[in-house]
């Protein structure tokens, strides 16, 4: 907690009903004409305001090619909060927000430009108050990374003691393309700003189901005694979507299902399910419990079966035909890519020894979803007779990211009758729904707690590191192999269905 | 959606069970249950809140009609609905005349969520005690509107006698746009306050609820200005020496923070619906030991805090005429006048109940003359306690 609240005589902690407001600061967008700015950035900037949530004395300070206006970058965000904004779009409100609204033109090589930069923070320090406190957030390619920390560092603008605040910076995904590439990342953006003062976005990260993962887990005393080898049989996370590649076909190829999904998302959804209770609910205490657990994942020996990947072909997806990937706009022909990625990771911990991690993520699966199944085991006796529990299953418990947030709990129920008869029941809390209206946005709680400096919500280099331990010799194995081909619109390959039943499992249909 | 006429509860009971299960396999996160109690002529003023608020945190909303309670015959009817046109969850409208409006917890109770809290929530005058409603008497917390009294400022003080910690007034909820504010313009303040001026309306709860929230946590003299046409709060200024720190509506929607030094800045304050502060209230099932401090600091009385959560009803009969209780306008339009009244109601009545507003009563007074600044009560001539500073133009 930033040492001002506590000394902020009208700041009570039993005084809940006043939301946190960061300090008067900017927020610096690198490639703010970008879709990111578009889509998530800009409206959630504006949610913010709207929600009474940003301070006196915040700006947002475009920074882009273009040659615009302050004026003409106004009306391209005003633009974007209107269509993505998710409160209500009030002309009233914006034209507040608009006051706050600044542009600079430059390219990330044009020393001018970023002298300009220096200067116009400098500026905003007098008419706005900011304080010296400034957040960059770099929504540009990760090839323009090291050119644009260059910049910071020798403009000083990355440094705190220079400006008299904080200073922040805002990476996206990928954090580098291996273990190799994302040490020389890290090294340099540590290096440019302190490692406290780096935040690396995983939106997933900022959903409330996944934040709801702590409560469910440390907060309740029903779960944790049964949280382990003793009575969890495996788990299973996915993340499907049905969409293709998008425009991202330059990028997709290059990368593929593992480094975009698995490296980042699905290894800390893993985490967060794994992991120990920490101490206390900070930031250095939950980061410390997720790096433990990574640390203690373990690749299966026998990879051809326990690794699998795939790439899809046409199909039909919610009644329509979608071409196939080697079909689509910019991929080479020859592309070995793969779009769907599954495998098995084992946790080398007392409480996890010998249960499976079964993770898995793709491209043109039937639907769009995201979810942590925990499988228990067994009951290890049953007093009825055979055909009595013929349709029992494992009892389950999912927690759905998305859509539907919410946590469903399924066990075994007797069929209304004469006779024992024993079936699989699913028991259903719903998060979301009916009341999503009111869950906010990832973008808008990762940009506040940046602004805040919260990180507890945000994975440290370390951990970036870890996951990358973790998918390099994947990506290495799979370097020589051809991914094994599905069909759009179908749960991806045989052999990812032919991995679990080596296990004697199968995969939950989610 | 069901509609009852003329039935029993037992029968809504079943309605609502045959509803849930229409429904199918639905299982609603059922966090709480929202009892609101309405006057007739406004429900559906109370029906568009309350499912504002019911949609931003799941509940089972039971709207409580009372109404003819002369009529000789008992009366139920209600309206079960789940997913229907009050929100997303289950709604149950209940009308109740005749004698049974005063037994109105005999159809509510079976009608709770099992074991979830309860809010109760009166969208027009509540009882001048709390204890008087059984409806409010089962509640985890309680929410009531002290601007919707004649006497708002009256009304307030009546809050403070006979708060309970688990109470809190809409009135305060209005202030959080305010204090947010203020409090965010203040993380950057390092000078001492010395002294704050609230401007507001004529007898304006709020205003009196902010004052006593400054003065509560700043321990300096708070002066509220009834000045104007508009009844909320308008300003609030914060004196430090020389220097100065302001925030001022401009309009329905934003705020202009002035200080000293420093460039104006325009930010949202938004005017909120009953619903949306109503969702506000049903964001936190504890109680706010702020607004107790406040509301104790601003009437005077001590250590609301420490009260006793749960109340004991008293049963009250209004047709009962040999019993007169002022709950709405006290007799000489002074908020003393009503204390002494609501005293005499309880000696007449009650036996097991501890004549706290007199206790209490006794305290502020106290109370009011060794504080240097006492609240305002905004209404200036007053003969009862004319130590009190004078208020406006007075």
């Amino acid at each position: 907690m930033a040492p001002t609240v506590r000394s902020n005589p009208l700041r009570d902690p039993r005084d809940r009903r006043l939301p946190r407001l960061p300090d008067a600061s900017a927020l610096v967008v690198f490639g703010a004409t970008g879709d990111l700015a578009r889509k998530k950035l800009i409206p959630a900037v504006y949610d913010l305001f709207n929600r009474g949530l940003l301070p006196p004395g915040f700006v947002l300070l475009g920074f882009a090619r273009r040659d615009w206006s302050d004026g003409d970058f106004a009306e391209f965000a005003r633009e974007s909060a209107e269509k993505g904004a998710r409160t209500p779009f009030r002309e009233e409100v914006w034209d507040r927000l608009a006051g706050s609204v600044r542009f600079l033109q430059g390219s990330f090589d044009d020393d001018a430009a970023f002298d300009r930069l220096a200067s116009t923070l400098e500026d905003l320090e007098r008419s706005h108050g900011i304080g010296g406190n400034a957040a960059f957030y770099l929504s540009v390619p990760p090839s323009a990374f090291p050119v644009v920390l260059k910049q910071m560092q020798r403009t000083s603008l990355s440094s705190a003691a220079d400006s008299g605040g904080w200073r922040r910076v805002v990476i996206e995904k990928p954090f580098g393309h291996d273990l190799t590439s994302a040490r020389d990342l890290n090294a340099l953006v540590d290096d440019v700003f302190t490692p406290s003062g780096v935040y690396r976005i995983d939106h997933y990260l900022g959903k409330e189901t996944v934040q709801n993962l702590f409560a469910l887990r440390f907060a309740n005393n029903l779960y944790e005694p049964i949280w382990n080898s003793q009575f969890v049989d495996s788990v299973q996370i996915t993340m499907a979507e049905d969409v293709g590649i998008g425009t991202r076909a330059g990028f997709y190829d290059e990368t593929g299902a593992a480094r975009d999904v698995l490296q980042n998302h699905l290894l800390q959804l893993l985490a967060l399910t794994a992991m120990e209770e920490p101490v206390s609910f900070g930031p250095e205490t939950i980061r410390t419990e997720k790096l433990k657990v990574l640390r203690a994942v373990s690749l299966p020996a026998d990879l051809a079966r326990f690794a699998v990947r795939g790439q899809y072909e046409q199909g039909w997806l919610a009644g329509e035909r979608v071409p196939g990937y080697l079909d689509e706009k910019d991929i080479p022909p020859d592309s070995r890519t793969e779009t769907f990625a599954a495998v098995r990771l084992g946790i080398e911990t007392r409480r996890w020894a010998g249960v499976p991690f079964y993770l898995r993520t793709g491209k043109r699966l039937p639907r769009r979803v995201t979810e942590i199944a925990i499988v228990f085991k067994k009951a290890p006796h049953l007093p009825f007779d055979q055909t009595d529990t013929a349709e029992l299953g494992n009892n389950q418990l999912v927690i759905r990211v998305q859509p539907d947030e919410g946590v469903t709990l399924k066990f075994g129920s007797k069929v209304p009758g004469s006779a024992m008869e024993v079936r699989d029941v699913a028991m259903d809390f719903l998060f979301g729904e009916a009341f999503t209206e009111a869950l906010p946005e990832a973008y808008e709680r990762l940009i506040l707690d940046v602004l805040l400096g919260d990180a507890t919500l945000f994975p440290n280099n370390a951990e970036v590191e870890e996951s990358w331990r973790i998918i390099d010799p994947l990506e290495e194995y799979w370097a020589s192999t051809t991914p094994h081909r599905y069909r759009a619109g179908s749960w991806g390959p045989a052999a990812a269905d032919e991995m679990l039943a080596a296990d004697g499992r199968r995969w939950r249909r989610p | 959606m069901t509609t009852l006429w003329d039935t029993t509860g037992s029968e809504v009971v079943k309605a609502l069970s045959a509803e849930r299960r229409a429904a199918g396999a639905l299982a609603f996160g059922l966090a709480l249950t929202l009892v609101a109690v309405v006057d007739e002529k406004h429900v559906s003023e109370a029906e568009g809140a309350a499912t504002l608020a019911a949609s931003a945190h799941p509940c089972r909303l039971l709207i409580v009609v009372r109404r003819q309670i002369e009529s000789p015959h008992p009366r139920l009817d209600a309206e079960v609905s789940i997913g229907g046109r009050l929100g997303p969850g289950e709604a149950v409208v209940m009308r109740m005349s005749g004698r049974l409006a005063l037994h109105a917890e005999s159809v509510v109770l079976p009608l709770l969520a099992p074991d979830a809290p309860v809010v109760t929530w009166w969208h027009d005058e509540p009882p001048a005690r709390i204890a008087y409603d059984p409806l409010g008497v089962f509640a985890d917390r309680r929410v009531t509107d002290v601007t919707t009294a004649a006497e708002p400022l009256s009304a307030l003080f009546q809050r403070a006698a006979d708060f309970a910690p688990g109470d809190t007034d809409l009135s305060w909820t209005r202030l959080t746009p305010w204090r947010t504010l203020l409090a965010a313009a203040f993380d950057t303040v390092t000078d001492t306050p010395e002294s704050a001026v609230i401007t507001s309306g004529q007898a304006n709860p709020s205003a009196q609820l902010f004052a006593g929230w400054l003065k509560n946590k700043l321990g300096i003299p708070v002066t509220v200005e009834e000045v104007g046409t508009r009844p909320d709060v308008t300003k609030v200024t914060v004196s430090f020496g020389g220097a100065e720190l302001a925030i001022a509506r401009t309009d329905s929607r934003t705020a202009t923070i002035s200080r000293s030094g420093y460039p104006d800045r325009v930010l949202p304050l938004p005017g909120r619906g009953v619903g949306e502060l109503l969702a506000e209230e049903l964001r936190r099932l504890d109680d706010d030991e702020v607004f107790g401090e406040a509301l104790g600091t601003w009437s005077g009385l001590a250590n609301l805090g420490a009260r006793s959560p749960h109340r004991e009803h008293i049963w009250r009969d209004p047709m009962d005429k040999s019993v007169t209780v002022t709950s709405t306008a006290p007799p000489s339009g002074e908020a003393h006048a009503a204390q002494d009244g609501t005293t005499k109601a309880e000696t007449v009545k009650a036996e097991t109940v501890k004549a706290e507003a007199t206790k209490t009563g006794a305290a502020r007074t106290g109370a009011a003359s060794s504080a240097g600044s006492t609240p305002t009560v905004g209404r200036s001539g007053s003969t009862a306690r004319p130590e009190r500073p004078k208020a406006g133009g007075a």
